[in-house]
């Protein structure tokens, strides 16, 4: 057997060690090749060539958008698809001309941008010269997928989009347009771009809807929503707006600078809803509309907010644990609306992309492994983990990708007024399910019609904890080390609930879980 | 159809004389013009999952294998997503692999590392170090990898995607692997100096009840094995194993029963193995009534169980699926045109209750395993069976047959349904339903003919979203977010 103290650092042949290999678990950003696809092909005048081989493709075209966008597949891409004599001898130039002249024929009226990957990226095809000497020149993005993520990746490609196809053409170049990108001459005072949406952004089309309705609700008129929206010939028309608004802290930032105009975060939270209509308002010249357009909001959409403080459900707020793990957006949003306005305890978060301090994957299983948050916001990763820790008192509420979920009704905001009382009413509903499943019921599958035997756990399932009596089983759970207290909290809580229905107890205490443990 | 010889060894196919007769005496005339499937311009996009999926499938269901993926964040991305939606709820441990670690030159370290995280997980039997593309132009080879990490044993799976070209097929490379670490063949030297695999390892009871048995090879729904089991218990056989199974212990006695039955046509490279290690090979599947009597009765004669027992139970078998097929009889065109490998069996199943089957396209190559059904299907009608499928062969297809339902792709089925066709998306409705013997019979034909019977539904969509038909269907080339 390999001795293996040593690792994951062990020193090479040469003697030298290398820098500690980093390591992921179930990772939860993609590359920037599916940055690429998943803001250019949402433009149905452009037809993408990715230098991939097969599985590169299926994936960001069909198996992951099929459970994300819920689109059955992304049409207007198709993969060069290498094969192992592209990667060992030929390279990919060849197959991606072949590709690049087939599509030349089926989509005269489409503009054809060829993608490299990770594999071509690995292998050097770099097709730029070649391709910008075909007649017409064939655009070459280099995604860049062997370095950065898919948040710098979209980032990038919406710049290379403006470059490449709107600041030539921008219609409203004024005297000096050498002087670059400020220099645009206002088309309409009221007009407000959203630099946003591309696929593979959760929610995105409840977002949008709601930021929609918040920049006429300001005076504003959305003109171009790019790209979820636009065709690439509609690009130039980035330059008429007088404001931007761009969805994400995670990308879009940088091409709202360089188009050199106002701009704006969409915002989650009353608070930062309300600055950012007043906000839009000054740089409109509307802010009399804004403010009439936030009293109005009060008395409508957001007047559910007020009765459920008001009501009972507002006294949950403050007991409530919860933590989040998403995009940066939304995870700043979640914090600011649940801790900072409503009071809810925060568990944790973890934004996207991470910033230094924040947990990475290994540390948050290990921290849901630990302890679990009444509410949890985030991916299918953190739904795995909840899992494997059996935590079934946890409500997981989707609020990021990875993961299987549609997200396409328009009627499921994070953003905006609309977004408070959304994720409000979500958990709200999620307490009415606790508050139903503790109430006594007559079991009819237990009375011997449906079912022969109860089992003690069906019935430990209905079992309350005390915050007490679960602190003291963590308690219990500490000497051991992490990796083994699922399986040891697992077996302790049982032991803890079979004693419980034994005795006929509906509530676990700490004096409970001792007698329970000692016994 | 190119002349085929009948293999050496103990490969048997069930009905591979007569197939091989009709097919050479009989050559189907090509109705369609010269080039219609081959127009090499407009084959652009290959139909398959991506290749490395149909290992963590594999992978990731059996308890205690831990798989470490080495490659680069798109790839993980994507390749942890359809695990975790259609394999296995398990966490994916992966080092950080790109220009950095390429540049440092320390693949091997990367790999080496993510075991060590794989093997933290208690109760971990097998860690699975899955090199893909990336990895594996970076060079990472089997020497470079420890035999175990902390104690567990650890295997190379190589599956780059441009030297695998489907899913299925990958299903293989990962059963082979294991096979290979756990069944491999042992040869022994017989009295008269001849050098022979030795297939049990002591002549004990044990070992005697399990050369009577069986393991079937090839992923089927989990009624299938019970309906199989009954069948083979029947004739004194019986299921020892369903390979892929989430017990490892499962492929430790592979080469140990009286033989193998590869149900599917994509497990080349097992087979092989297997082989070598001196198992008998059963290729075809249960599928309908004269392949359901055929297989009977090869899985005899390669057991050597007696033969008018065997006759008896495969005559039933055959009645009861022909009297299941009188009771629900189809009728229409279907286009079968999957992804999974196993689209001829499905394709034979709907042909004998009675629908027709012009064209079936699949993503796996054409090998000595498609033969026996490619002849079957071409003797009954089917006039195209495209290997290695493109998507836009499949939607060619679609105008040249003008199909009743379509089992297909996501994108091939969303294009039918587009132009008002039934369809349904092959991987996630037939897989989920029994299809072996008269057990499994029942259940598939009532949902093609419940297919069938919904047209007017596509039709009434259609026109809702799409308007009034026009003399030419308009292409679905739609921004679909829009």
């Amino acid at each position: 057997m390999t001795d293996l103290n040593d690792l994951p650092n062990p020193v090479p042949a040469g003697g030298k060690k290398h820098a500690p290999i980093e390591l992921i678990r179930d990772l939860e950003s993609t590359s920037g090749y599916w940055a690429a696809v998943w803001t250019m092909c949402t433009m149905p005048d452009v037809h993408l060539i990715c230098d991939a081989p097969i599985g590169c493709f299926n994936l960001v075209a069909t198996a992951v958008p099929d459970y994300t966008d819920a689109i059955p597949h992304i049409h207007n891409i198709t993969p060069s698809v290498m094969r192992e004599q592209e990667v060992t001898m030929l390279g990919t130039a060849g197959a991606v001309r072949k590709a690049v002249e087939a599509l030349r024929r089926l989509h005269p009226d489409k503009t054809i941008i060829v993608v490299s990957t990770a594999e071509s990226e690995m292998i050097s095809s770099d097709h730029r010269d070649w391709l910008s000497k075909m007649d017409p020149p064939v655009p070459f993005f280099w995604s860049q997928s062997l370095e950065g993520d898919e948040w710098e990746g979209r980032d990038r490609a919406l710049v290379w989009l403006w470059r490449n196809f709107g600041i030539e053409n921008a219609r409203l170049k004024i005297e000096k347009p050498q002087d670059g990108l400020s220099q645009f001459s206002i088309l309409n005072s009221q007009f407000v771009n959203v630099i946003g949406p591309t696929y593979g952004c959760f929610n995105s089309p409840s977002d949008l809807h709601e930021v929609k309705r918040l920049i006429e609700g300001a005076g504003g008129k959305v003109n171009l929503v790019y790209p979820i929206e636009a065709t690439l010939k509609d690009t130039p028309r980035l330059a008429e707006s007088a404001v931007n608004v761009v969805m994400y802290r995670e990308f879009g930032e940088a091409l709202a600078k360089e188009l050199g105009k106002p701009y704006l975060f969409a915002p989650i939270g009353i608070r930062e809803t309300t600055e950012f209509i007043q906000k839009l308002g000054d740089l409109l010249g509307t802010r009399e509309q804004a403010e009439a357009f936030i009293a109005h909001e009060k008395k409508t959409t957001l007047a559910p907010l007020w009765d459920l403080w008001r009501g009972p459900q507002g006294d949950w707020f403050a007991t409530t644990e919860f933590a989040v793990v998403a995009g940066r957006t939304y995870t700043e949003g979640l914090v600011r609306l649940l801790a900072d306005e409503l009071g809810m305890k925060l568990q944790f978060a973890s934004g996207r992309p991470r910033q230094p301090g924040e947990m990475n994957n290994i540390q948050i299983r290990e921290a849901l492994h630990k302890k679990q948050p009444a509410f949890m916001f985030g991916s299918l990763n953190e739904k795995i983990y909840l899992t494997e820790a059996q935590a079934k008192a946890t409500h997981f509420i989707p609020a990021a990708f990875p993961g299987a979920v549609v997200r396409r009704s328009l009627g499921t905001p994070f953003m905006g007024y609309s977004g408070v009382v959304y994720i409000v009413q979500e958990m709200v509903n999620r307490y009415y399910d606790l508050v139903f499943n503790f109430l006594p019921f007559d079991n009819v599958a237990a009375a011997g019609q449906l079912r022969e035997v109860t089992n003690p756990l069906t019935a430990a399932s209905r079992l309350v904890w005390s915050e007490a009596a679960r602190a003291q089983l963590d308690r219990q759970l500490e000497g051991i080390p992490w990796i083994s207290r699922i399986s040891a909290s697992r077996e302790l809580r049982a032991q803890v609930e079979v004693y419980a229905v034994k005795h006929n107890l509906r509530e676990v205490t700490p004096e409970v879980v001792e007698r329970a443990l000692a016994g | 159809m190119s002349t085929m010889t009948v293999p050496e060894g103990s490969l048997i196919i069930p009905d591979i004389i007569e197939t091989r007769n009709n097919s050479t005496l009989n050559p189907q005339p090509s109705p369609l013009p010269a080039g219609h499937s081959v127009s090499p311009d407009y084959n652009l996009t290959p139909q398959t999952m991506c290749p490395a999926f149909g290992s963590l499938r594999v992978l990731t269901r059996i308890d205690g294998v831990q798989t470490a993926m080495v490659t680069d964040t798109g790839c993980l991305y994507g390749l942890t997503f359809v695990t975790h939606f259609y394999a296995s709820r398990k966490s994916i441990a992966a080092p950080a692999f790109g220009t950095k670690e390429l540049v440092a030159g320390n693949v091997a370290e990367a790999a080496i590392a993510a075991c060590v995280e794989a093997s933290k997980m208690p109760g971990t039997k097998l860690i699975a170090a899955i090199s893909l593309c990336v990895a594996e132009t970076a060079g990472l080879t089997e020497e470079m990898l420890p035999a175990q990490v902390n104690g567990i044993d650890v295997i190379l799976v190589r599956v780059p995607a441009y030297a695998i070209h489907s899913h299925p097929e990958a299903k293989d490379v990962a059963i082979n692997a294991i096979l290979k670490k756990y069944a491999p063949a042992k040869m022994e030297v017989t009295a008269d100096g001849v050098e022979k695999p030795l297939t049990y390892d002591g002549s004990n009871e044990e070992e005697e009840a399990l050369r009577r048995k069986v393991i079937m090879l090839g992923e089927v729904f989990p009624a299938d094995p019970i309906s199989v089991d009954a069948v083979l218990k029947r004739l004194g056989s019986g299921l020892a194993a369903t390979l892929p199974s989430r017990n490892l212990d499962d492929y430790k006695l592979a080469r140990r029963v009286g033989a193998i039955a590869a149900v599917h046509p994509f497990y080349g490279g097992s087979v092989a193995t297997l082989r070598a290690a001196g198992v008998p090979i059963i290729s075809g599947a249960p599928v309908g009534p004269e392949a359901a009597y055929n297989w009977i009765k090869a899985i005899a004669a390669a057991l050597k169980l007696d033969a008018s027992v065997a006759e008896q139970v495969a005559a039933e078998e055959r009645d009861k699926c022909r009297a299941i097929i009188g009771q629900f009889p189809l009728k229409g065109r279907v286009l079968v045109c999957g992804y999974e490998g196993n689209e001829l069996l499905y394709a034979r199943l709907l042909v004998e209750a009675g629908a027709e089957v012009p064209y079936i396209s699949t993503s796996i190559q054409k090998s000595l395993y498609t033969a026996a059904d490619e002849a079957w299907l071409k003797a009954r009608g089917t006039k195209e069976i495209v290997y290695q499928k493109t998507l836009e062969q499949d939607v060619r297809a679609l105008d040249t047959y003008k199909p009743d339902l379509v089992l297909g792709t996501t994108p091939l089925s969303a294009e039918a349904k587009a132009r008002g066709i039934p369809a349904m998306y092959y991987t996630n409705m037939l897989s989920v339903r029994p299809l072996f013997l008269s057990a499994g019979l029942a259940g598939t034909i009532q949902l093609i003919r419940d297919a069938l019977e919904r047209a007017p539904r596509y039709e009434w969509m259609r026109e809702f979203f799409d308007g009034p038909r026009l003399a030419e269907p308009a292409p679905a080339q739609v921004n679909t977010m829009d």
